[in-house]
């Protein structure tokens, strides 16, 4: 037995040791405490929102792409919604039995069978949906439809493929739709301000975003906005119910300036030779006819090719994918000659009397270098306008020899040459335009006077693309003022206007008479074209020689190879004397810019002036 | 105050402040439990079936002398031992863990029988020692502490193992364990804990204390739990979402939420005023049991209260240190509020015990 002095300090000594563990113990607490508070109190709107993010999912709703018209209202590409039949796993507590009845009424083949029996457990845990069969028969959904009150857990839903009604005709204008790399996706996301997750989509396809053409150049309103639905979820990701639903803002159509008439009449027109035609309507420098041949079906590309199909397209020696008419770099050749004349007239070198006597060629006084016309024994006396129908070089050679080349290239680049014509186009070549400088950059050469009498006949470095060469023509026919060419036609595009001091509407009207003559006048060089047509075009055109020859003889021995041919090319305008449209044609290897090239040009115009 | 009822023949023993916040609290938990298991009435009853016995249980172990406990203590030790034991040879494995002894009607989590009878053996047998406790005794007493613990540990559960560790060592400094010894032990400790990190943790456990140390370490591996389990809290807010209106419980944000972070689910429910009247009323409950302590009638009663009220301390803590991100996770659940039996009916038989200890008054020694 302890006696009571022991018990007393052992009492002691209990209490305090209690009190200290209590102490610690009561510090603990606070701080439990304290801590609690400072999650519930400070912190709460930091884990207010991280509670909120866990019990929300957002899905996004793929948006429609807008429609694509021609000038008429007429569709070219269009969403066409195939019907696939969907199941709601979740609803559906005996697979087998629901697939037997199913088949039933829908046959379904055993790789589409395979897949559901995959994927239905997990599809099912999460809430997902599942697609049995794609691209159901309009007789399969009526089956369906009229049974569907048997069948609360499936539902049929369109999904949209992308389809161009005339997939040849527009593939290089139009261009077309396909998948994207993960940058571009998230950019587009980033653009919206939202971030990238699970999509409802519209399309079959999934993610879409236009590759090339309209398409590419005008994605982001064709496109439209991601829609959203908010779901609650579970921890492991389980849709539980629909929160919110903001709608998808679907592409804006759009209203372009190509005419499907024209395009067929030029795509047939030019038979599927390489080359390409543009046409445009003046007033508004609105792109009516775009074509580069041959061509290949964009819906095949869009939704789906083979790879040996595939292949054969890039390895096809005419190049279908390439476009020809704003990436093609062609010589001018003579197309350029009312370009260099207005030039003559601006810069008091020559006038309307002026003329010379063209012996079938020009010799270049610095190094007696021999340059030829096209017609050995030449033109006899010839002007502006003379030189212009009976397209003489010598007049011209002698014209840019006396010109200054930094005057000239100056003035040229006014045309379009060297510069960027359009506002929409996808991806535009913008020719080359020559000048010294590049030379010596280039070449390591210095300039040479013979390059300067080489461009008075738009041979030489000169280069320029269909594209450019209409917004050329349609400027010449607009008497040096034009839009900036694009395939919508805004208004709010500013007008270009070349500067001109001493070219007055009178000089217009002659340098127009004088590309009349090309067709018109008995030795025009286009007048094969004159029965093509009921009303007066203007044209001027020409022929780039790939290889340089000095006789007939050695020409047709050179031409045996199709590659060595001249390009054949031609510019024309019409209805004179108030020209509505202009057009470019160039035929590769076409050899003969009036009688090949022409009656292409012509028949694009008749297509678009008849209306 | 103490009550002991005076009937013509028997007394009743029974403590009114600790029986009616037990009550309160465990009629809370099942109100909690309904919210967190989302809405599962059948493990509310079975839990409402626990408290009811649990409460009769204690009501009856409450009534012996304190000497009865003291005679029969180590008669208890060696019963709960062999239970452990039992465990490990017969017991049901859940999640790689051997902790549940079946009884056909109920699973039984045997390390729960030990972290009271333990306390009270420590106490009987180191109540009559001189102060302060000699080496011999000292060590004897660690020994089977240690001995207790490593059985635990090995099922494995640490989070028990340790709260009945800590409530051997309670005993023991409580009866008046030396200071040098315990400075002396300290700096071994700490001495020792790269042997220990190495040698006696699982890779399991060495994870949950580092993504402890740097949760940002592992987002969605072990610290997915304490994570979620601070967004359910924080954004509870200083009222709660309300009842039921938890989305973080409700969803499955919160892992555990009927057990170990049930805490989260209350504090996400009721917000930060909910937790402060919850704790409050265990505050009175460890307040109560101080007093008892100071009130009793020997060194044996006043140890016993003293061990027993801080393993319910320890609990609680820990529970709450877990939950609120400060401790590395181990199980343990939150004492009376909690789903599962065998934790419930060990705290309603230590109050039992407490109540026996504090009321039963010693007839005056001649």
């Amino acid at each position: 037995m302890i006696d009571l002095e022991e018990r007393y300090i052992e009492k002691k000594s209990f209490f305090n040791r209690l009190i200290i563990v209590y102490v610690f113990f009561s510090i603990v607490f606070s701080y439990f405490l304290y801590k609690a508070y400072s999650l519930q109190v400070y912190e709460y709107g930091e884990y207010e929102s991280a509670a909120l993010e866990n019990k929300t999912k957002e899905v996004l709703v793929q948006p429609v792409r807008g429609i694509i018209y021609d000038r008429n209202g007429t569709i070219i590409v269009n969403n066409i919604p195939t019907y696939d039949l969907i199941i709601k796993p979740w609803l559906i507590s005996n697979l087998e039995a629901f697939l037997n009845e199913l088949q039933m009424i829908i046959e379904i083949d055993d790789s589409n069978l395979d897949y559901v029996k995959e994927n239905f457990k997990i599809k099912a845990s999460y809430n997902r949906e599942l697609t049995v069969k794609k691209n159901l028969s309009s007789k399969e959904i009526a089956r369906f439809e009229v049974r569907s009150y048997k069948f609360p857990n499936a539902f049929i839903d369109e999904r949209y493929s992308r389809k161009n009604y005339y997939p040849n005709l527009f593939s290089h204008s139009i261009g077309y739709v396909g998948g994207m790399d993960n940058y571009q996706l998230e950019n587009i996301f980033k653009n919206q301000g939202i971030t990238q997750s699970e999509t409802i989509f519209k399309y079959s396809n999934g993610y879409q975003i236009g590759k090339t053409g309209i398409e590419s150049t005008y994605d982001k309103e064709l496109r439209g906005l991601f829609g959203k639905k908010i779901y609650e979820v579970d921890a492991r990701g389980k849709l539980l119910k629909e929160l919110k639903f903001i709608p998808p803002i679907n592409g804006n159509n759009l209203f372009t300036s190509l005419d499907i008439e024209a395009q067929k009449i030029a795509f047939e027109q030019m038979n599927d030779r390489r080359g390409a035609v543009v046409a445009v309507e003046i007033d508004s420098g609105s792109i009516v006819t775009y074509i580069s041949t041959p061509s290949f079906s964009t819906n095949e590309i869009s939704n789906g090719i083979s790879s040996k199909e595939f292949n054969k397209l890039v390895n096809d020696k005419n190049k279908p994918f390439f476009d020809r008419a704003s990436q093609g770099r062609y010589s001018p050749a003579s197309t350029i000659k009312p370009a260099i004349g207005l030039f003559g007239l601006e810069n008091n070198i020559i006038d309307w009397d002026f003329s010379i006597d063209d012996p079938g060629f020009f010799v270049l006084p610095e190094d007696q270098r021999v340059y030829r016309g096209w017609r050995e024994g030449g033109h006899g006396n010839v002007n502006l306008e003379r030189a212009m129908i009976v397209s003489s070089n010598t007049f011209f050679f002698s014209l840019a020899y006396k010109s200054d080349i930094n005057i000239l290239i100056d003035y040229l680049s006014n045309f379009g040459f060297g510069k960027k014509v359009c506002v929409d186009c996808f991806n535009p070549d913008v020719g080359l335009l020559p000048d010294p400088e590049w030379k010596m950059n280039n070449l390591n050469f210095g300039w040479f006077k013979g390059d300067t009498v080489n461009l008075g006949v738009g041979q030489g470095y000169l280069s320029a693309t269909p594209l450019q060469l209409a917004y050329y023509s349609s400027i010449l026919a607009n008497r040096g003022e034009l839009k900036k060419l694009s395939f919508i036609g805004q208004d709010s595009t500013a007008t270009e206007e070349i500067p001109l001091k001493n070219i007055n509407n009178n000089d217009w009207n002659r340098m127009h008479k004088s590309m009349i003559g090309v067709i018109e006048s008995y030795e025009g060089t286009a007048k094969r074209l004159q029965d093509l047509k009921t009303y007066t075009v203007a044209a001027k055109s020409g022929t780039v020689e790939l290889v340089s020859t000095d006789t007939k003889e050695d020409y047709k021995i050179i031409r045996e190879n199709e590659g060595n041919r001249d390009h054949a090319i031609i510019i024309a305008f019409g209805p004179m004397p108030n020209p509505e449209y202009a057009v470019s044609v160039v035929i590769e290897n076409g050899e003969s810019g009036g009688s090949v090239a022409g009656p292409v040009a012509i028949a694009v115009l008749n297509s678009l002036i008849k209306k | 105050m103490k009550k002991r009822l005076d009937f013509k023949n028997f007394s009743i023993y029974f403590d009114q402040y600790l029986f009616i916040s037990i009550t309160l609290l465990s009629v809370m938990g099942l109100f909690f439990l309904y919210s967190a298991s989302q809405g599962d009435l059948n493990a509310v009853i079975k839990q409402a079936i626990f408290v009811g016995f649990g409460l009769i249980l204690m009501f009856f172990v409450s009534q012996p002398d304190p000497d009865f406990y003291k005679t029969y203590s180590g008669l208890f030790l060696v019963i709960s031992l062999i239970l452990i034991l039992a465990t490990m040879i017969f017991g049901n494995e859940i999640n790689g863990a051997k902790r549940w002894l079946n009884l056909g009607f109920f699973s039984l989590q045997t390390s729960e029988i030990i972290k009271i009878s333990l306390p009270i053996f420590l106490a009987a047998y180191l109540y009559n020692r001189p102060l302060p406790i000699s080496t011999k005794h000292t060590f004897l007493t660690l020994a089977l502490i240690c001995l207790t613990f490593f059985l635990i540990y090995r099922q494995p559960d640490l989070g028990t193992g340790l709260v009945v560790f800590m409530a051997g060592i309670y005993v023991l400094f409580l009866a008046g364990l030396s200071w040098r010894f315990i400075f002396i032990s300290f700096g071994l400790f700490v001495l020792s804990l790269p042997f220990i990190w190495n040698n006696f943790l699982q890779p399991f456990q060495r994870q949950r204390i580092l993504t402890y140390l740097d949760p940002s370490n592992d987002p969605f591996g072990s610290s997915w739990n304490i994570t979620q389990s601070k967004i359910a809290i924080g954004s509870g807010g200083m009222q709660g979402k309300g009842y039921q209106e938890g989305s973080q419980a409700n969803l499955n944000f919160l892992p555990e939420a009927e057990t170990d972070f049930i805490f989260a689910v209350i504090a996400e429910e009721f917000g930060f005023i909910g937790i402060c009247i919850l704790l409050s009323i265990f505050f009175f409950i460890l307040l109560r049991c101080l007093y008892l302590a100071f009130n009793a009638r020997d060194r044996f009663c006043r140890l016993t209260i003293g061990g027993l009220s801080l393993v319910f301390a320890s609990t609680l803590f820990i529970n709450l240190g877990m939950v609120v991100g400060i401790l590395p996770v181990v199980g343990m659940p939150m004492p009376l509020i909690s789903k599962g039996g065998s934790s419930l009916l060990s705290f309603y038989i230590a109050f039992g015990i407490i109540m026996s200890m504090a009321t039963h008054k010693k007839l005056m020694q001649k």
